[in-house]
């Protein structure tokens, strides 16, 4: 093969690097917002382990999924996003701790 | 194997200590030789612009919000019809169908959008209220 | 694709066309009468097409297995939607008071549900489990009022992102290590790919376990559950409870199967503590719970624990396949039950799912006490109920295995969950000062119907055994 060669673990690396980022992120973060962004980060590490598993293979298969994963992202992102926008209304704040109102 | 990785990084840790020293050079020299001078307009951001107004943080309204995000979705779906034509000719009239159906259906999900309103400014016509409407009598 | 493959998927192209016609019919004229019928008819042309497809079960591309299996699960899966809406018909408003778009969400989720169950390949897992998901998130948050159900959506929405997020991975790891994504692929490379790369095909699995037990909310990945389960809309709790879970269940199930993971002995080993934790936490915790939303999601916790041991006793015993049948389909009728008599009384007040609020219901209501009775009585495995048959299952398939362990878990988390079931069946019949008596036709005859049902599974159930050994 020519061009840059990446060994497949090296990726898988990076990848698992960018998934516990993104945990850590949504389990540190408090704001709804930086939430969403952390599940977006979890989810694009997927993305680029899947990617990075088809070169390997040599198989498309990694790249459809990846295709599939951003279009479920989006979706995601969208219903998330406007849940932001009534949480704002109607708790006055994205501080996901102002959501606590069921214990138990 | 490290010695292997060792030869191959060396010119790489050389370059990048070069572009420190490059940067930091810069900087002090600049420092050392620049004028220096405090005036009331100085730090201003545009320092020979308009000056700036009001805070960063205005309300947007939510309209921009939703164009976003139907910006992001329908943006992801050409994604599937750019897949579909990469492999036009493989894929034939299977797969013409297939993409038909796929855009038929956008296509109805546009319509579906227009006629909820969540394309128009201001006036909603899913509910037949008017923003202000609406937002009264969810203060619960 | 030819046309037997068409024939196949008729359920799953049933579902697409209602939820198309609702989406132009809602863009046309606003009804919510309509969009209602379209839906009930809608749902009923899928229930037919699952039938219908029976003559024609096949793998269908790579992504897809349609079979006997699958068909069966998705007609429960449906009837299960089907209650959902003639439960969601007026027990909740939306924003501006019509929810067309609830039906269609409804749709949607089913649609995502009937995929998850025949799915028989990694992509038709990710796009049945999401598409079946995101519409949930959006059914959650729809009501009108109060801040809980906002708080439930997201809340699920964030803890669903990351259980999918974590699943993912998983799966990219057994790929990177395979080369595969279909089920069985990934099953016939697994075991020469652990040879080479132990930590890949570990971590993968694991990761792949962890997403799927957060969806069935095992112990200790159910933080979410208790809490979208009391801040949801009780129509749609019940349809979490039982399409939602159902469905990741019976995908489980085809994972396991198809890829032969029983040869793994901390594969098994990892679910047995799954499944005695779901058993034991999810029984002790339902004993503090004065809602009783959250006391059946602690419920349901322990009794996706009980399945998990059907799981693991797989192999062992001849009966396994039938008891999880049997055990998946009295579990989602006893469900259904249940919630369709909280949802008539508790309506969309959220502070009227409270046990207390149930104290008198003899008296207010006999059809609808007897029939949450009897839920209660088939959860805790009373005998002539569906629950009974159901336990009685999966007992004789964990001694057939010798899960002596499992066993004793389920024992002693079955005699803790008698004690909360019966304290509703105690305060049902307390009388108090405002016994006045309500009618309701539709939930009456749904909750009536349910009853029979689980009645006959528990007291008559040789047909359904002979009908589900035959799948």
């Amino acid at each position: 093969m020519e061009g840059l060669n990446i060994p497949l673990n090296h990726i898988l690396l990076i990848a698992s690097l960018l998934f516990v980022i993104g945990m850590l992120g949504l389990m540190i973060r408090r704001n709804i917002i930086f939430i969403l962004m952390s599940l977006e980060v979890m989810l694009n590490s997927a993305a680029l382990a899947f990617v990075a598993a088809g070169a390997h293979w040599g198989q498309p298969d990694g790249q459809i999924v990846f295709m599939l994963i951003l279009s479920i992202a989006a979706a995601e992102v969208a219903v998330g996003l406007s849940l932001v926008l009534q949480v704002q209304r109607r708790f006055r704040s994205l501080d996901m701790d102002s959501l606590d109102w069921m214990r138990g | 194997m490290e010695n292997q990785y060792a030869n191959e990084i060396w010119p790489l840790a050389i370059y990048f200590g070069m572009v420190i020293m490059l940067v930091v050079t810069m900087l002090a020299l600049s420092w050392v030789l620049g004028q220096k001078r405090r005036e009331a307009a100085t730090n201003d951001p545009f320092e020979s612009g308009v000056v700036s107004v009001g805070g960063s943080q205005i309300r947007i309204s939510v309209e921009f919000y939703l164009v976003a995000i139907f910006f992001v979705i329908f943006d992801l779906e050409t994604l599937f019809i750019f897949a579909w034509a990469v492999a036009f000719f493989e894929l034939g009239w299977a797969g013409y169908l297939s993409i038909t159906v796929f855009i038929g259906v956008l296509v109805l999900a546009l319509v579906y959008q227009c006629r909820s309103g969540a394309l128009e400014w201001g006036n909603k016509t899913r509910t037949g209220l008017r923003e202000d409407q609406l937002t009264t009598g969810e203060s619960t | 694709m030819n046309g037997s493959q068409m024939q196949a998927l008729m359920p799953i192209l049933m579902l697409s066309l209602t939820a198309i016609v609702l989406m132009i019919q809602a863009s046309i004229k606003r009804d919510e009468k309509a969009t209602w019928i379209i839906t009930v008819v809608g749902i009923l042309l899928a229930l037919w097409g699952a039938g219908y497809a029976r003559d024609f079960s096949q793998p269908v591309t790579i992504l897809l297995q349609v079979d006997n299996w699958g068909l069966f699960f998705t007609a429960l899966v449906l009837l299960a939607s089907l209650v959902t809406v003639v439960l969601s018909q007026d027990s909740f408003s939306s924003e501006g008071g019509s929810k067309e778009e609830y039906y269609l969400l409804l749709v949607l989720s089913a649609l995502g549900a009937v995929i998850l169950i025949q799915s028989s390949h990694m992509a038709s897992l990710l796009l049945g489990m999401e598409l079946m998901g995101v519409a949930l998130y959006a059914m959650i948050a729809f009501p009108k009022k109060g801040l809980l159900p906002l708080e439930a959506a997201v809340k699920y929405l964030v803890l669903s992102g990351c259980a999918s997020a974590i699943l993912l991975f998983g799966f990219a790891l057994l790929y990177a290590a395979t080369g595969e994504l279909s089920y069985k692929g990934i099953g016939e490379k697994a075991a020469l790919a652990y040879i080479s790369n132990p930590l890949l095909v570990m971590a993968g699995t694991a990761m792949v376990t962890a997403g799927i037990a957060f969806k069935l909310s095992l112990v200790p990945f159910h933080m979410w559950t208790p809490d979208v389960y009391q801040g949801a809309p009780t129509p749609v709790t019940g349809f979490l409870a039982t399409v939602s879970k159902g469905a990741v269940f019976v995908a489980l199930a085809r994972i396991y199967m198809d890829a032969e993971l029983h040869q793994y002995e901390s594969l098994i080993l990892a679910l047995s503590v799954l499944a005695a934790f779901s058993m034991l936490i999810g029984n002790l915790l339902a004993l503090l719970q004065e809602d009783i939303k959250r006391l059946l999601a602690y419920s349901s916790i322990a009794h996706f624990g009980y399945l998990l041991i059907v799981l693991i006793a797989l192999t062992g015993s001849e009966m396994a396949s039938e008891a999880v049948t049997f055990y998946l389909a009295a579990y989602i009728l006893t469900t259904l039950g249940a919630f369709t008599v909280i949802a008539r009384v508790s309506r969309e007040d959220q502070q009227k799912s409270q046990i207390s609020e149930f104290e008198g219901l003899f008296w207010r209501n006999k059809i609808q006490a007897t029939a949450l009775t009897i839920a209660m009585l088939s959860f805790a495995g009373i005998p002539l109920t569906a629950g009974f048959m159901a336990k009685f299952f999966v007992i004789n398939v964990a001694i057939q295995g010798s899960h002596w362990f499992l066993l004793s878990a389920l024992v002693i988390g079955s005699a803790i969950g008698i004690y909360y079931y019966l304290r509703i069946i105690f305060s049902m019949s307390k009388t108090s000062g405002n016994d006045i008596g309500f009618r309701d036709r539709s939930g009456d005859i749904t909750a009536l119907l349910l009853t029979v049902l689980i009645l006959m599974l528990g007291s008559w159930p040789q047909p359904f055994i002979a009908f589900a050994g035959g799948l």
